[in-house]
């Protein structure tokens, strides 16, 4: 059975099976799509790109993250580039969601690419999720691979979403390739400071709708979310925790910074943290903490 | 005419008795051999005892002079058998007797004097073990001799004073044991309230030194983690005595100890360069000698830039990480040495430095930074219980009174309380072999660190949502004893659990 799911199989331009959205865009659409996966005409239907910076912050992931879990359980396909950082992102977050996922490879169909994404390149498939390629074997990603790519996966979709992105980048690129099809764009907007949000900040002020909650991309889609209300932790916090909550609302911080800014010694501070994380009230990437 | 002294020769940590018997023919060619596996320092020691008896004013008798150093199949190194050599050469020509039970040791200088010379504590130790009653060592070397109780120990200063007292003309105060002075404030470069920010990071060396835990700072270059390693000694607790003697013998036998120095009383701090050889770090040479982690028994093994360490080196640490020892085995022999130090390691989070820094931006890409960070094993990584995030710190976002390094804690308050811990630790581990709570193997565990189950419970759950592998359970508790003692506490409660689940193996991929 897995066998015949990783066997290699293709899709014409001319077949039926051939995603009517990509059609659309004429004389760019490749001709001929080598996937891994079961192709099921379900999974083209509602299609969102969500791309993003290699370089990630922990603001991109977390927003990455929260979005995309939001929209993969309402039932929209995700559509990505398998590369790392704001690609993994999305998929991870799908997959985990138990969405349905789509990556588009800059390289042959036998390829996986970063190698070691593999374990995610096996999950996207044994969750239903798709493979595919416009590239055959074992095709070497380079250069040009990339950035032809990108038409394909704002091809695929009715909008796109994009969380970080710097100037000059990957995800500009697909920004413009979804701009020139007529599909719609969002993009996340963050710290003007920060590097990966002026490529977004770029998007914004050309016209690109600005995306806050999961809800304003779900709206488009007319869907409504299933599920709102995630568990919510009580609100029964200690008075400690309620002020590190009251920090963290404002800004993600280190453990340090919040020992000093409540004047709480790091053994204790330290101690908190780990049963809130514990809790669920917050959690921590990269060295920071932020508020669930 | 035969004339026997005595000396010792050190195999490593071992001492062998020597018989230096020293022949002198009256028939044959004046000459002066050495017989018995002398190495070059031992063969060129001829020159040395010439000159140095020439310049006591004694005539080198112009005789067939022949040394044997017995047992001939150990091969012996070093300069110490200048003075046994000499006391033989010079008891032919005053015919005087040399006392029973003695031992000689020291290096001989063209004038006659005596050199401060390696070995003197393993000689006194190996003395006190078999009976022999007086030794006599060059004066540098006494006190480190005189460390042990229950032998004679002779200073001497140059062979006119020696023979003088052989002919019994002059005297020779023998050095009387005293006991080293306790609490002798451990040297080191920074005080602890000098550092500004690093709350936690401070708070993990304090835990480290209270529990001997190896500890592991990750960040970028300028966030302070040399800093914090160099202000570690000052909170470390003193060497207790047969700590003390373990680490001096090492010093002992590696030539470490300083001129008219004694036991060492301080736990040492070692930080070798990432361009130190293998026979550097781990020991070695074609006779085996101590490494830098010998060296760094009972105390501090500084490692920066831990990931530029090669590999080999790297891995060569697992084994005495894991057991406190480390045999070296040369063609020339084979010895044990001790080697059971607190690893503290340092490393940037990626080939530039700078991720996740608050300021800059990373320049590597995901590919380089796995890359750097695989260089690393696992093995290593699974033996540091403590393992922490440094971030810069920016001091201009402080406030004056954050700022003012008086309001901090200082390294000695620190170290009250990590003393306090080690007690407690001590007493624990009293029919034990081990001595700290990173040593306990999982048996000790389950004696002494029986968990609540509130307290269970939350490690469960915890080792659940952070996918905490089996040894870094056992770690985790571990941490946990150590916070529960720094507080005095017998039982582990859930906030020592909890905050040792601060200073779990973090995962340093790009976020």
């Amino acid at each position: 059975m897995l066998k015949l799911k990783n066997m290699e199989q293709t899709v014409k331009i001319g077949d039926e099976r051939y995603p009517k959205l990509l059609k659309e865009i004429g004389s760019q659409a490749p001709k001929k799509l080598y996937y891994k996966g079961d192709w099921n005409d379900d999974i083209f239907e509602n299609c969102l790109a969500v791309v993003g910076s290699r370089h990630l912050t922990s603001y991109g992931r977390k927003i990455t993250e929260q979005f995309v879990t939001e929209i993969a359980s309402s039932g929209i396909t995700i559509v990505s580039g398998f590369m790392y950082g704001g690609d993994e992102a999305a998929h991870k977050a799908t997959v985990r969601a138990g969405g349905k996922t789509i990556a588009v490879m800059p390289c042959g169909i036998d390829i996986i690419h970063p190698h070691y994404q593999e374990e995610l390149y096996n999950e996207i498939l044994e969750k239903n999720g798709l493979i595919i390629s416009e590239l055959e074997g074992k095709f070497s990603p380079v250069y040009w691979t990339y950035v032809k790519r990108n038409r394909i996966v704002a091809g695929l979709s009715k909008a796109i979403l994009i969380v970080e992105a710097g100037l000059n980048s990957g995800s500009l690129l697909t920004a413009g390739h979804a701009k020139k099809y007529g599909r719609k764009i969002f993009a996340v907007p963050g710290q003007i400071t920060s590097d990966v949000s002026k490529g977004t900040a770029k998007l914004i002020k050309e016209g690109a709708e600005i995306a806050t909650d999961a809800k304003d991309i779900l709206k488009y889609y007319n869907i409504s979310s299933v599920n709102s209300n995630s568990v919510k932790p009580s609100l029964n916090f200690g008075k400690e925790e309620q002020k590190i909550i009251e920090q963290l609302k404002r800004e993600p911080m280190e453990a340090d910074m919040l020992a000093r800014t409540l004047g709480v010694p790091a053994a204790k501070i330290g101690a908190t943290l780990s049963l809130m994380q514990l809790k669920g009230f917050i959690n921590q990437e990269s060295g920071k903490y932020y508020v669930n | 005419m035969l004339i026997k002294v005595l000396s010792v020769v050190n195999l490593g940590l071992e001492t062998v008795k020597v018989d230096v018997e020293v022949n002198l023919a009256n028939r044959g060619l004046p000459g002066f051999e050495i017989v018995g596996l002398p190495d070059k320092a031992v063969g060129e020691s001829k020159e040395r005892v010439r000159a140095a008896i020439l310049s006591s004013g004694v005539d080198f008798p112009p005789k067939k002079i022949t040394v044997n150093l017995a047992p001939a199949d150990i091969p012996k190194e070093g300069s110490l058998y200048d003075l046994p050599i000499a006391v033989g050469i010079l008891s032919s020509v005053f015919q005087f007797s040399i006392p029973d039970k003695s031992l000689f040791l020291g290096e001989l200088s063209f004038d006659g004097s005596l050199r401060h010379t390696k070995g003197a504590l393993l000689m006194a130790l190996f003395a006190k073990e078999f009976g022999f009653s007086n030794l006599f060592v060059p004066k540098d070397s006494a006190n480190e001799a005189g460390a042990i109780k229950g032998v004679k120990v002779f200073p001497v200063e140059n062979l006119t004073q020696l023979a003088g007292y052989f002919l019994k003309r002059k005297n020779i105060e023998p050095v009387i044991y005293k006991k080293v002075l306790e609490g002798l404030p451990q040297p080191a470069e920074f005080d602890m309230k000098e550092v500004l920010g690093q709350e936690q990071a401070k708070r993990a060396m304090e835990i480290a030194a209270a529990g001997g835990h190896n500890i592991i700072m990750i960040g970028s270059p300028g966030s302070g983690k040399t800093m914090l390693a160099r202000a570690l000694p000052g909170i470390l607790p003193p060497l207790n005595e047969t700590e003390s003697l373990e680490v001096t013998k090492i010093y002992s036998v590696a030539g470490n100890i300083p001129p008219g120095g004694s036991l060492l009383t301080n736990r040492q701090f070692r930080a070798p360069h990432h361009t130190a050889s293998l026979a550097g770090l781990i020991g070695g040479g074609t006779r085996p000698h101590p490494g830098e982690i010998s060296l760094a028994h009972r105390g501090v093994l500084f490692l920066d830039e831990f990931n530029e360490f090669p590999h080999n080196i790297l891995e060569a640490m697992r084994q005495p990480l894991e057991d406190g020892y480390l045999t070296i085995s040369r063609s020339k022999g084979r010895a044990m040495y001790p080697a059971d130090f607190m690893l503290v390691a340092s490393a940037n989070p990626c080939p530039c430095g700078y991720l996740n820094h608050p300021k800059k931006n990373c320049a590597c890409n995901q590919h380089q930074i796995r890359k750097y960070q695989k260089r690393i094993s696992g093995p290593i990584l699974d033996r540091i219980d403590l393992h922490i995030a440094v971030q810069p710190v920016d001091t201009t976002e402080f406030s004056d009174n954050q700022k003012n390094s008086e309001l901090l804690e200082s390294s000695q308050a620190i170290k009250q309380r990590v003393v306090l811990a080690r007690e407690m630790q001590e007493k624990r581990f009293e029919k034990d072999s081990i001595q700290s709570n990173a040593q306990m193997k999982n048996t000790h565990i389950k004696k002494y660190c029986k968990l609540a189950k509130d307290v269970e419970d939350l490690l469960r759950r915890a080792s659940l949502k952070f996918q905490l592998s089996a040894r870094a359970y056992m770690k985790t508790i571990k941490v946990a004893r150590t916070i529960a003692d720094l507080e005095g506490a017998e039982e582990i409660a859930i906030s020592h659990m909890a905050e040792a689940l601060q200073y779990k193996q973090k995962n340093y991929e790009p976020a």
